[in-house]
């Protein structure tokens, strides 16, 4: 079966279309579990910078129209002109360089894969990642494992978080004196925390809506955790005030934000926003005093850094390469091996056949070791008959060639509507497709 | 012999300018020691030449070519200190120039030395001048380092992260440095002010006179006494504070040209010795 991904990204889509795709952890399993009674294979990766969906089933176009029907409905007819589609060996190494972080916004940071592996959890649990996107995923978390250690790509930095703190480097000189917040106790907000506090920072107030959580990150990046209702008269404190929240409505506002400002006296404050969608409502950049960043600028920003990388990058580019060749050419040993067993199964079943009428023929007239020769006689003919083709099967591989003989050797042999029966008999046919695509950039 | 060490200065400075421009575009500690050899080299003939020349005038600079050395030397000196103490040779682009536009005019002029005023002819003058001078420069810089704040949160606030964002200091850093130096100026000037005022008041034949220098003064004094003020007690900062550093320097400045009457026929004879 084919791997698709349909996704979009901070290269292709605004960040308000990102928004609207950024669904709560429930939500995105109740889709996963449409998806997978249709019955489609879905991962489906939500992150800050993007939303991918990656499918395998047996009939790729319905996979696909349930998948852009599920979009559209989503984020609107405008989120589908922002697609972009990888079919399958070109799916399979976006997933790994995604997985490798060399997709991703702050090329080499470490977050990401850590989001595909919870996306992938949840798939599982969704009853949605099940064989083939289970082997992908695996190859796909095996190959960041080898660019994170063979490459130089993660060291020189670096995640939103970092880029965040650099930022700030630009309005103040050090965090050390500097009243820090971090709204959100998220694995965005520990992030931040700790470069913060890596940074410098001395007074690292953490805030979150459930206030143990804020205080055991507090409490493990040596912080001190306030209630979530503090939230205003900390930002009044606040000269850095970095947020991560799963809030669907900014926190804070032109107005909320300017309403402290008579408190703190013009005082500049920094913001950043890493959440989507946005805590921080655009209007609050227009503030005089108060410097806005969201992960869009966050991109902007790290632009230069990823030219910086780019020679680990290439670098990592080649081990994708290789990693995404070893799995193509296990999955075909693995897709091709029922084919020349089913091809032997078709021979032998012949042969047997065939010895057992030539017997039956014959009768009585031949004793017990002319009877076992002719018996032998066939599953040699087999054998002999079969060794040629298993030999050059296997001898050219999986990719290309060896799936087009794999292919061919199954329609010769009439083998593949042996597999269809099959298939049918196990599996429900699909309902029918959602509402179709168009337009959707590919 | 004075010259030749002042036309010497003006090209290392000149080098300086170039380097420091390099490190603007390329950042490397090698460009940053090069601009701060230049500069501290051209400082010490600059400073052998005004010693010299000083010496024979009763320690005061005479005339706008010998008041436009002094500055831009006053200029580069503070520079250097502050590079020195804060390692930003990024300040250098800004300041080398400026202070090369200072120095350059100096060197065109010619002729000899203009009349002093008996009046002023005090033991206090050197300090009086000495301050002044001090004080305008110590304002040149912060005017200098209002204009890299001023590009620098331009940058921060159009989100513009290209060769200015990366290379020039934190908003904090520039400002905090403003304070210092208006704090210093402001201080100088007060007391160029006072020794200016006591020359009237011991000398009464020179009278008080609410000429373009005497108003400028006043109200520069005035304008950086309120920004002052204004820090300290209203907790300005920023682009306003920026501005207004500006201005103050610029009022400092025509108190400075003001000192010089360019349309006598005295003016023809200023020239560095």
């Amino acid at each position: 079966m084919e791997l698709i991904c349909i996704g979009l990204s901070h290269r292709t889509a605004p960040l308000t279309v990102r928004e609207r795709l950024a669904l709560s952890e429930a939500r995105q399993v109740e889709v996963l579990q449409r998806l997978a009674q249709a019955p489609v294979e879905a991962l489906w990766v939500s992150t800050c910078n993007r939303v991918e969906v990656y499918l395998s089933a047996p009939d790729a176009a319905m996979a696909r129209q349930r998948v852009l029907g599920e979009i559209q409905a989503l984020g609107g007819p405008e989120a589908l002109e922002h697609l972009y589609e990888h079919q399958g060996e070109n799916a399979l190494v976006h997933l790994f360089r995604v997985a490798g972080s060399l997709d991703s916004m702050v090329l080499g940071e470490a977050q990401i894969l850590g989001q595909v592996k919870d996306a992938f959890e949840r798939g599982q649990g969704a009853g949605a990642v099940r064989g083939e996107l289970t082997r992908a995923c695996a190859a796909a978390f095996s190959c960041a494992k080898r660019v994170r250690t063979e490459t130089a790509i993660g060291r020189a930095s670096t995640s939103m978080a970092a880029a965040a703190v650099q930022l700030a480097s630009k309005v103040f000189d050090g965090l050390k004196d500097k009243t820090v917040l971090v709204v959100g106790a998220g694995e965005m907000g520990e992030l931040a925390a700790r470069h913060l506090k890596g940074a410098g920072a001395t007074k690292l107030f953490i805030t979150n809506r459930t206030l143990a959580r804020a205080e055991g990150l507090a409490a493990e990046v040596g912080g001190t955790a306030r209630p979530f209702d503090e939230l205003f008269a900390l930002l009044a404190a606040a000269d850095v005030v970095v947020c991560s929240t799963a809030s669907p409505v900014p926190l804070f506002t032109k107005e909320n934000v300017g309403s402290v400002g008579r408190a703190r006296k013009g005082r500049p404050l920094f913001m950043v926003d890493l959440a989507v969608p946005r805590d921080i409502d655009p209007g609050v950049g227009s503030l005089d005093w108060v410097h806005a960043y969201d992960v869009d600028d966050i991109q902007k920003f790290v632009a230069d850094n990823a030219a910086a990388r780019a020679e680990e990058a290439q670098k990592a580019g080649v081990l994708v390469a290789q990693e995404v060749a070893r799995f193509v050419k296990e999955r075909a040993l693995r897709e091709g091996t029922p084919v020349l067993a089913r091809l032997r199964q078709r021979a032998e079943a012949i042969a047997r056949a065939e010895v057992e009428r030539t017997l039956g023929a014959l009768g009585d007239s031949l004793n017990d070791k002319q009877r076992k020769s002719i018996e032998a006689m066939g599953r040699a003919i087999v054998n002999k008959l079969l060794h040629e083709p298993t030999s050059r099967l296997r001898a050219v591989g999986p990719e290309g060639e060896g799936n087009r003989l794999a292919g061919a050797a199954a329609e010769l042999f009439g083998l593949l509507e042996l597999e269809d029966a099959a298939s049918e008999k196990a599996v429900p046919v699909a309902a029918a497709p959602a509402q179709a695509a168009t337009g959707a950039k590919r | 012999m004075s010259h030749t060490l002042v036309s010497l200065a003006c090209h290392a400075y000149g080098l300086a300018a170039v380097v420091y421009l390099a490190y603007l575009v390329r950042q490397s500690e090698v460009l940053a020691t090069a601009g701060r050899v230049l500069v501290g080299g051209g400082l010490a003939l600059h400073g052998v030449a005004l010693f010299e020349l000083l010496g024979a005038q009763s320690g005061r600079p005479v005339g706008l070519a010998q008041g436009f050395s002094a500055l831009a030397f006053l200029l580069l000196a503070i520079f250097l200190a502050l590079d020195v103490r804060y390692r930003r040779p990024v300040l250098g682009a800004f300041i080398t120039p400026l202070a090369l536009t200072v120095l350059l005019p100096g060197l065109l002029l010619h002729g000899g030395q203009a009349p002093l005023p008996p009046g002023v002819r005090q033991p206090l003058l050197p300090l009086h001048i000495s301050l002044a001078l001090l004080g305008l420069a110590a304002f040149a810089v912060a005017a200098g380092v209002g204009v890299m704040y001023l590009l620098m949160e331009k940058q921060v606030k159009a989100k513009r992260f290209g060769l200015l964002f990366a290379r020039l200091p934190s908003l904090e850093f520039l400002d905090t440095l403003n304070r210092r130096l208006v704090l210093w100026g402001f201080i100088a000037l007060s007391i160029t002010l006072v020794t200016g005022t006591a020359f009237v008041v011991t000398a009464p034949e020179l009278g008080w006179h609410w000429d373009g220098k005497s108003i400028a003064t006043v109200v520069a004094w005035g304008v950086f006494a309120a920004l002052v003020n204004a820090r300290i007690f209203a907790g300005w900062r920023g682009r306003r504070v920026a501005l207004l550093t500006m201005a103050g320097f610029c009022l400092v400045l025509v108190s400075f040209l003001s000192s010089y009457d360019l349309a006598s026929p005295t003016a023809s004879a200023m020239r560095l010795p």
